[in-house]
């Protein structure tokens, strides 16, 4: 049994200081948003008392609700179309394979490995034509059908064990029903997963809402977190006061969802 | 010239204002919208010259939109190469570097100004970097007038005066600056080692530039060049100044106190100004210069940027545009006067020294009038024309920094950057 | 050992052959990826094809003319492009295999039911990948400074003698890049293993243990062929991730010193909004990484293809 333990306590020692080095930055970036700019970037290690101002510097430069909201708005939106346009999609080339749709999706894959970059000039020009510079449809529309999402889908759904979708048909549940209400409850904590990472893809994403956006009062945090850093004295303190804001949904939204993990693990030992 | 440019520009604001009269009954108010990319410095100065205008020409909002500096780069270019000219802002800032690359790759774009803004009131080498055949397409904006900031506490304590360090060259400077650090225990300066800022300091400041003003590579057999490179070697060599690496740990140095002196930019002001524990140990003089060269001066630049106006935009609002630009940015002392209080920026519009700020003494420079001192240096600068690749030049020069630092022979340095920088352009 | 199972549910899935599906299900089927097939139709496939013609274009800003294979001959004179394809391999050859070790390691160490804080652990592995690039990237800047705190925590522990220039040294920048890319990715694949753990069927290991297995066997004969799918998708997604590399090594090194960090993807930036545009150099690079990248995931689909089939 000291064995056991030796390799319990190296775990907890090895996961501590795993964890350590990841929170590290949060706590410097929560130390830096209490000091003036000169002291940030001195790399001063402890608090100060500029908290208010860099919070006032911030909400004085930029409407900030009106950027949330329209950031959540964009997130929120594009999570949702995107798991169901995705989740749909991958269940399908799982489980309804033909010769065609295995061609199509390794066809999809490779297109996985194209730069956005290169793909930037021509989706803007598309986007463009439809009228839809400046609108959050032309900032949510290309990125729903997500192949990333769908491959990831299709892998999940690998572990779904065919007999529940057999034992739903011999109960008379159409397709749609199956995925409805076995699939979905089924793979909660795969949706769960592909939640954090797709919201927190829409809500950091930076290059296309940049393009497609224009005005002040459709921009989204990210562009305003940018735009402060560049000019030739840019306000340290007040950048990471809007760091934060501009991280905490994310950390929220993950510390709501991965209790599906845990409520996953229960059931299994259960 | 200069009259009939001004007679045109008045009856164009006549008419504009005819126009803007107009509007008012029909009731469609003009906007104007403005990209820039610092909401703390030309962000801010922007809207202060929008409140200017608001007093102006009630009928004409200017919306200004601030980006990153990278980011509206990419959104212009994006926009430009596709075609779709639409969505493009109204007056948009870009920094004097790149503006060649824009004018020249996306010809019609913008709007030649020569008509209505009376350029012989802007520092010349803010045009000249603007101009396109005889034509000249920016409101000039602030300048990058480099200067040497230096802290006069330490200087004297080493035994140096004010005249000491006034017109001196890249030789002398390195020399004091063992001369300090063996007294003082401070080092000189503090420099990105990764960042060849200084080298196109070096070669503005001679008259020279990476292209030549046919826009051929200008490296092998540029006197100016091989100056700048082995002045630049002996500098990098010397152990005068703190390595850094980035922009945070290259201004910190100074800003926090650490090191003697720095060769920047007159938009430093702002961010030296951000420590107020040093106020009054400040001093500006005028750059070093580079020896046995034709042409070398103690002047020249590092960034700075300008305001364009896109040609497509409707006629309208660019009409509004042009009024706007040429009634503040090219004929409001006062509004100078304020951007330069509250952003620190130095303007290139030559009547705004005649301002009460621009005489002020300073007493973050202890009491010296430095505006009044970057507003007579300004007129100096040396006008070169930047060309289309000022990146891939910087790029080519960048990569060869490392060997430059370890000793290598300096003929071999400019051949390899020669090479491809012409692999670049073709 | 017996693998309740496991068997029915991975290779079941290729037992039921394309062939048996019935004419309902065959429009089901393509009625749920029709949405997915539509949106990839236009704002992706499009794309791509134009940006293929594009490669074949030469000229900069908007004058293009046909240059047939002019770039592809460009590419093999282009002494940065051969710069930032070598820097590219180098990153992914690295960096890959060290984070899905560390990723799979360490979701199975949290997937232990036993484990005590499990949530805590859990979140504080997963926060590097949602802190915002500004952050991450001004944090490391600063930490990995000549006289920045992983320095000085070095030569205090007397490991070496003298700082490293991690930012300014052509070696250690590299080393610098990939730390960054570990720990901000890290705990990214973590979950998408521990999602699929949950799937898995823990009385197996309970059968396992019973059975004497100890835990290292455990681990590469029932944990590893069941994460298989997910390790599949980890590693194709990684090596993508890594191929399209630019936001570290532009935020953290510029891709300097030297090029010593630049990317392919940096690269296909400058080309296009830092240079003069040449966007038909650009597409050329970027076809680049689809060939490097199609290469690589069919050498991985290949490698865990089913092998017991037989």
């Amino acid at each position: 049994m000291t064995r056991m333990s030796l390799g319990r306590g190296l775990t907890y020692l090895a996961l501590s200081l795993v964890s350590f080095i990841s929170v590290f930055p949060f706590f410097w970036m929560i130390i830096g948003a209490t000091n003036t700019s000169a002291d940030v970037n001195l790399g001063k290690m402890s608090f100060g008392t500029a908290l208010f101002d860099n919070i006032a510097h911030f909400f004085s430069l930029f409407d900030v609700p009106r950027v949330l909201l329209n950031t959540a708005g964009i997130a929120v939106a594009g999570t949702a179309l995107t798991l169901l346009v995705c989740s749909l999609a991958g269940y399908a080339f799982e489980v309804f394979r033909t010769r065609y749709s295995e061609r199509l999706f390794a066809l999809f894959l490779l297109m996985l490995s194209i730069p956005f970059s290169a793909l930037m000039i021509p989706l803007f020009i598309m986007i463009s034509r439809a009228g839809l510079i400046n609108t959050f449809a032309g900032v949510i529309l290309p990125g729903i059908a997500s192949i990333f999402i769908i491959f990831y889908f299709r892998q999940a759904t690998k572990a779904f064990p065919h007999e529940l979708r057999d034992a739903a048909r011999i109960d008379g549940l159409k397709e749609w029903q199956i995925f409805l209400y076995v699939y979905m409850p089924v793979m909660r904590s795969t949706y769960a997963a592909a939640t954090i990472i797709v919201f927190m893809a829409n809500w950091n994403n930076y290059l296309w809402p940049l393009i497609v956006l224009q005005s002040n009062d459709n921009m989204v945090i990210t562009l305003i977190v940018s735009s402060m850093r560049s000019g030739y004295n840019p306000q340290q303190g007040a950048i990471m006061v809007a760091t934060i804001i501009a991280t905490l949904p994310t950390v929220i939204i993950f510390f709501l969802l991965q209790r599906r993990f845990v409520e996953g693990m229960l059931g299994a030992v259960k | 010239m200069n009259r009939m440019s001004k007679g045109l520009k008045r009856s164009l604001a006549v008419a504009l204002a005819g126009v803007s009269m107009f509007s008012v009954t029909a009731a469609s108010a003009v906007e104007v919208t403005v990209w820039c990319w610092s909401p703390e410095f030309n962000g801010a100065a922007m809207a202060a010259a929008a409140e200017a205008y608001s007093k102006i020409n009630p009928d004409v909002t200017i919306n200004v939109v601030d980006f990153d500096k990278g980011a509206l780069e990419q959104k212009l270019q994006t926009q430009l190469a596709a075609g779709i000219t639409d969505d493009l802002p109204d007056i948009v800032l870009i920094e004097d570097y790149g503006a060649q690359k824009y004018l020249q790759s996306f010809p019609g774009a913008f709007e030649a100004l020569n008509g209505v803004v009376d350029y012989s009131q802007f520092a010349p080498y803010k045009v000249e970097l603007a101009s396109v055949g005889d034509q000249t397409y920016s409101l000039p904006f602030d300048s990058g007038l480099t200067v040497l900031y230096y802290r006069p506490d330490i200087l004297e304590e080493a035994g140096y005066s004010r005249e000491d360090l006034t017109g001196i060259t890249w030789e002398r400077y390195i020399e004091i600056g063992k001369d300090v650090e063996a007294k003082t225990g401070h080092k000189m300066t503090s420099q990105d080692v990764a960042d060849p800022g200084i080298i196109r300091m070096m070669l503005q400041s001679a008259g020279s530039w990476y292209f030549t003003p046919e826009g051929e590579p200008n490296f092998v057999g540029n006197p100016v060049f091989k100056a700048a490179m082995t002045t630049f070697q002996n500098y990098l060599q010397s152990d005068i100044y703190k390595p850094t690496s980035g922009w945070n740990d290259y201004t910190g140095a100074f800003i926090g106190g650490e090191v003697a002196s720095v060769n920047s930019a007159a938009w430093m002001v702002g961010g030296i100004k951000g420590n107020p524990d040093l106020s009054g140990k400040w001093g500006v003089v005028p750059l070093p210069a580079l020896t046995g060269v034709d042409g070398a001066t103690n002047y020249s630049n590092w960034g700075g940027s300008s305001w364009y106006v896109i040609a497509t935009s409707p006629e309208e609002e660019k009409a509004a545009a042009i009024d706007f630009l040429t009634k503040v940015w090219g004929g409001d002392v006062d509004f100078y006067q304020k951007i330069l209080v509250g952003q620190g920026a130095v303007g290139s519009w030559l009547p705004a020294r005649e301002g009460e700020a621009y005489s002020s003494s300073d007493e973050f420079f202890a009491g010296q009038p430095i505006w009044a001192d970057f507003s007579t240096w300004l007129g100096q600068i040396p006008g070169v024309n930047y060309g289309l690749f000022t990146n891939e030049a910087d790029d080519a020069v960048r990569a060869q920094l490392p060997a430059l630092a370890d000793g290598a022979n300096v003929d071999e340095v400019i051949a390899a950057i020669d090479a491809q920088v012409r692999q670049q352009i073709q | 050992m017996r693998l309740p199972n496991t068997e029915v549910t991975f290779l079941g899935a290729k037992a039921m052959a394309a062939s048996r599906l019935s004419r309902g299900e065959l429009i089901n089927g393509w009625l749920f990826m029709a949405p997915a097939i539509v949106l990839v139709g236009i704002f992706l496939i499009f794309p791509i094809l134009w940006s293929l013609w594009m490669s074949f274009q030469v000229g900069r800003g908007m004058n293009f003319t046909f240059g047939g294979f002019a770039n592809i001959v460009r590419l093999t004179q282009d002494p940065v492009f051969q710069r930032a394809l070598g820097n590219t391999i180098l990153f992914f050859v690295v960096q890959v295999p060290i984070m899905l070790t560390l990723a799979a390691l360490m979701a199975v160490a949290l997937n232990d039911p036993s484990l005590r804080f499990r949530g805590l652990f859990r979140t504080a592995i997963f926060l590097p990948c949602v802190a915002s690039l500004v952050a991450y990237s001004a944090l490391f800047k600063s930490m990995f400074a000549d006289a920045g705190l992983i320095n000085n925590a070095l030569l205090s522990l007397g490991l070496i003698s003298e700082p490293i220039y991690w930012i300014r040294d052509p070696f250690w920048a590299k080393v610098l890049i990939i730390t960054a890319i570990t720990w901000r990715w890290t705990g990214y694949n973590m979950i998408f293993y521990l999602a699929a753990l949950q799937n898995v069927d823990r009385s197996m290991y309970e059968a396992a243990r019973i059975d004497g297995v100890p835990a290292w066997a455990r681990f590469v004969y029932i944990t590893i062929p069941m994460l298989k799918p997910v390790i599949l998708f980890t590693s194709v997604t990684s090596t993508i991730g890594t191929l399209q590399l630019f936001d570290e090594v532009v935020n953290i090194t510029e891709g300097g010193p030297a090029d010593a960090t630049l990317t392919l993807s940096l690269y296909i930036y400058n080309l296009t909004f830092r240079f003069m545009p040449n966007f038909g150099y650009a597409a050329t690079v970027s076809y680049v990484i689809v060939v490097a990248v199609a290469i690589l995931s069919l050498a991985q689909f290949y490698i865990a293809r089913d092998r017991r089939k037989s």
